[in-house]
């Protein structure tokens, strides 16, 4: 789809925000670079420069295109962001503070008290804070409402101790959203409490996670005694169950959207891609007259326009209300399991080829997927199943303890 | 079929779900499965007055043609048509009148396409070899001056069709010809076919002689015209697949909400979940894939050939499993003779096997994306 298409779309007034946009950007912003990575956390100048680039958008008036005014931003809607994601398309934006724009704003926005979004909002749309979302914790991440870090009041503070883990970028944010339990003798999803903490503390110990593919975007946190006031409470004290499911929904959306403002991630297509990494990889190992390479080029090219077609089915039908919302935790599902098959076709076509390389070189890319492809971060696979066949096909729940029982009754994988 | 339809379409969807269901229900291929019998010839008139060949037919030999969107609507009945099973000739009428509108002569056109419109006249399409590989191209039919000779396997409604439509090699291109069945040098030798309530025939070519007056369109023409016809076809075989899969499912969906084991519904157990949101994760796949080739066909799209073959393979494969796995979850019950379920599977099986397996349409994607 090219730009003009996109224009077609416009509005008198969508158009000549394009236009100030467009004009605005040229010199201004930081090209984007091919290859480049969207977020690398163990590049401290790429994270700076991030911080940089969201200050110049600050100081020219296009931070926080969708927040209110009265807060920093500039009050338009999604299709302004929308418009705004399409000129920036050859820049590149401030990444590494997507927590900022797709969790914390929206959090804040719902939940927070005026001076807490006062205080908060513009100085996450000057690049001044960079906010972590600290709620898997080593005891579990699916059973997300299961967690087990406490905050107790001692005197007018908070204290707050136990572990987080999976934290992206836990060691550069400067605050963190941070769901603790202050009752554990409520039902597990009534004892919670949602706070800012400041990341930057005594008691506060953030350490990188290396995973599989050497990558060091997660971190896991240690907290002894990490303190928060009163004011940095959002929402209700024992109320942060509502405040997580806004920030679970902000999330969902956000990912559905595509995370990174300006990258586009689905912007539909007119005809199918041909994808043409495996038929690159048949022709390098010589294995362009080979039967079951030829059906492994084919199925791989059908499986990965096939995560296109269902993305674009599932959006189109919940825009026309053809589709239940549900349909997109379906295509989600859909695209992962159609990728785990590509990516073992392609395992299977290089054969000793794909799990060796030069010495110089990476990881064997085509055997590394399939060490490094997992359906885990976001939500695993498995508790999308139990999404979408409780939501979407009406299927009872697992029975089991958890909803009426105090939390300090249901065992746990606290240490003993 | 796709998740925005038009008026016209929603109402087409409304009325075939509401006539096969009354008229066509399952019970009905069982009935004449248990009978051993062809689908009565007069009821092909009745279902025909739907309008589902008529899709095809310009409006002055008996269709509307101009008003609908071809490879479109004619999926949105298959589907239907799926959803219960049915037996009757759709698929093979509406390829041959397609050809036949496509590329027949005028006198072709007012001599064929009329009857195949009300259904008073049934095709049959003849173009695949006999061997396992057939399916996707012109096989063992060779045709030179007007003659030819060969056998063309698998040919769908080929025992009850009146006419026949014959693709055949001629020199380095195609020619193709409409010819009554009972056209001397032909012979029809029906085959036992999995799918209970659809028959295959194995039409054999004897150096049957034909006139001028039989060949349509160009001889030795290149294979454009053959290409769209396997397209409809395909798309056809893929939305009918669609819609077996999701009555399978419907009554699956319905089965463990019901079905108690161990004090609770076996819809509560994990181990039954997870494999239907795995199912419904597919099949929202499969027919995001099959509403993208029935328009990619219809307009004659640059990547029609591509998308059927996309359609086919996930339709092909995951019609087995999921349908599969229905019968799996009914436990017992659902390997008795007296449950509808076998007819859904059969069906699939056969249209995972028919017009190209999803390792041939996977050979063909890679061809076509240029390996």
């Amino acid at each position: 789809m090219t730009l003009a298409t996109c224009e077609d779309r416009d509005t008198d007034e969508l158009r000549a925000f394009r236009l100030k946009a467009r004009e605005w950007m040229a010199g201004r912003l930081p090209p984007r670079i091919p290859g480049q990575p969207y977020m690398d956390w163990t590049d401290k100048e790429l994270v700076a420069a991030d911080r940089r680039t969201q200050r110049i958008l600050w100081d020219g008036g296009l931070a926080g295109i969708t927040v209110p005014k009265e807060y920093g931003g500039l009050g338009l809607t999604r299709q302004h962001e929308t418009v705004f994601g399409e000129e920036a398309a050859p820049y590149r934006l401030a990444w590494h503070l997507g927590n900022n724009y797709n969790i914390v704003q929206p959090v804040l926005l719902a939940h927070g008290t005026e001076e807490q979004k006062h205080k908060y909002i513009p100085r996450m749309l000057n690049g001044d804070h960079i906010w972590a979302q600290m709620t898997s914790e080593p005891s579990g991440g699916s059973d997300l409402f299961g967690l087990i870090t406490r905050a107790e009041k001692r005197g007018d503070k908070w204290y707050i101790n136990g572990s987080k883990i999976w934290t992206t970028g836990g060691e550069d944010s400067d605050m963190g959203l941070c769901l603790a339990r202050t009752d554990p003798t409520l039902p597990k999803h009534q004892g919670l409490t949602m706070f800012m903490v400041e990341m930057h503390q005594p008691g506060m110990t953030v350490r990188p996670l290396t995973l599989v593919n050497g990558t060091q975007d997660f971190c896991q946190e240690f907290l002894d005694d990490v303190e928060a006031s009163e004011d940095n409470i959002v929402g209700e004290i024992n109320g942060g169950w509502a405040v997580a499911t806004t920030q679970l929904a902000a999330e969902r959306s956000a990912t559905s959207r595509g995370w990174y403002i300006g990258v586009g991630a689905s912007l539909p297509r007119e005809r199918i891609e041909i994808a043409s990494h495996p038929v690159k990889l048949a022709h390098e190992l010589g294995l362009a007259e080979t039967q079951r390479a030829r059906q492994i080029v084919g199925e791989v090219i059908a499986l990965e326009a096939l995560r296109e077609l269902v993305a674009q089915r599932a959006s189109k039908g919940i825009d026309a209300g053809t589709l239940p919302p549900t349909t997109g935790g379906v295509a989600s599902l859909a695209s992962s399991t159609l990728n785990q098959r590509a990516s073992e076709l392609m395992t299977e076509l290089a054969g000793p080829c794909g799990v060796t390389g030069p010495a110089d070189g990476g990881e064997p890319e085509q055997g590394m997927d399939r060490v490094w492809l997992f359906r885990i971060g976001g939500g695993s696979a498995e508790m999308l199943r139990n999404t979408i066949s409780e939501r979407h096909l009406g299927l009872p729940r697992e029975p089991g303890p958890g909803k009426d029982v105090p939390f300090n009754q249901l065992r746990t994988n606290a240490a003993s | 079929m796709d998740v925005v339809l038009s008026e016209n379409q929603t109402l087409l969807q409304q009325a075939t779900r509401r006539f096969v269901e009354q008229e066509h229900p399952v019970v009905q291929t069982r009935r004449l499965a248990d009978a051993k019998a062809a689908f009565p010839a007069e009821t092909w008139t009745q279902c025909a007055a739907q309008g589902w060949v008529a899709l095809f037919v310009p409006e002055q030999h008996g269709g509307m043609a101009g008003e609908a969107e071809g490879a479109v609507d004619a999926a949105i009945v298959a589907e239907e048509l799926g959803r219960q099973v049915f037996a009757g000739p759709f698929a093979s009428n509406a390829v041959a009148a397609f050809a036949i509108a496509n590329a027949g002569s005028d006198a072709q056109r007012a001599q064929f396409l009329p009857g195949l419109a009300s259904g008073e006249m049934q095709a049959a399409w003849c173009f695949a070899g006999t061997g396992p590989q057939a399916g996707l191209e012109p096989g063992a039919l060779t045709v030179s001056d007007n003659r030819f000779s060969g056998s063309a396997g698998f040919v769908e409604n080929g025992a009850n069709a009146g006419l026949l439509l014959v693709t055949a090699r001629d020199g380095q291109g195609l020619s193709q010809f409409v010819i009554p069945a009972d056209h001397p040098g032909v012979s029809v030798e029906p085959l036992r076919s999995l799918d209970l309530g659809r028959g295959y025939a194995t039409v054999r070519f004897d150096g049957v002689s034909v006139d001028n007056g039989a060949l349509l369109g160009q001889s030795g023409a290149p294979g454009g015209n053959f290409e769209r016809q396997l397209q409809l076809a395909l798309v056809l075989q893929c939305a009918e697949t669609i819609g077996l899969i999701d009555r399978a499912f419907e009554f699956t969906l319905e089965w463990v909400r019901q079905r108690h084991a161990f004090g609770r519904p076996i819809g509560s157990f994990q181990a039954l979940k997870h494999r239907l949101a795995d199912h419904t994760a597919e099949f929202e796949a499969a027919k995001a894939a099959v509403a993208y080739a029935a328009k990619a066909v219809h307009s004659s799209a640059s990547d029609a050939a591509i998308a059927v073959s996309i359609a086919k393979s996930q339709c092909g494969k995951q019609g087995v499993e999921i349908i599969r796995d229905c019968v799996q979850m009914h436990g017992g019950i659902g390997l008795t003779w007296e449950h509808d379920l076998h007819f859904y599977l059969r069906r699939a099986v056969a249209n995972q096997s028919l017009l190209g397996t999803p390792a041939m349409h996977h050979e063909r994607i890679a061809a076509l994306a240029g390996l």
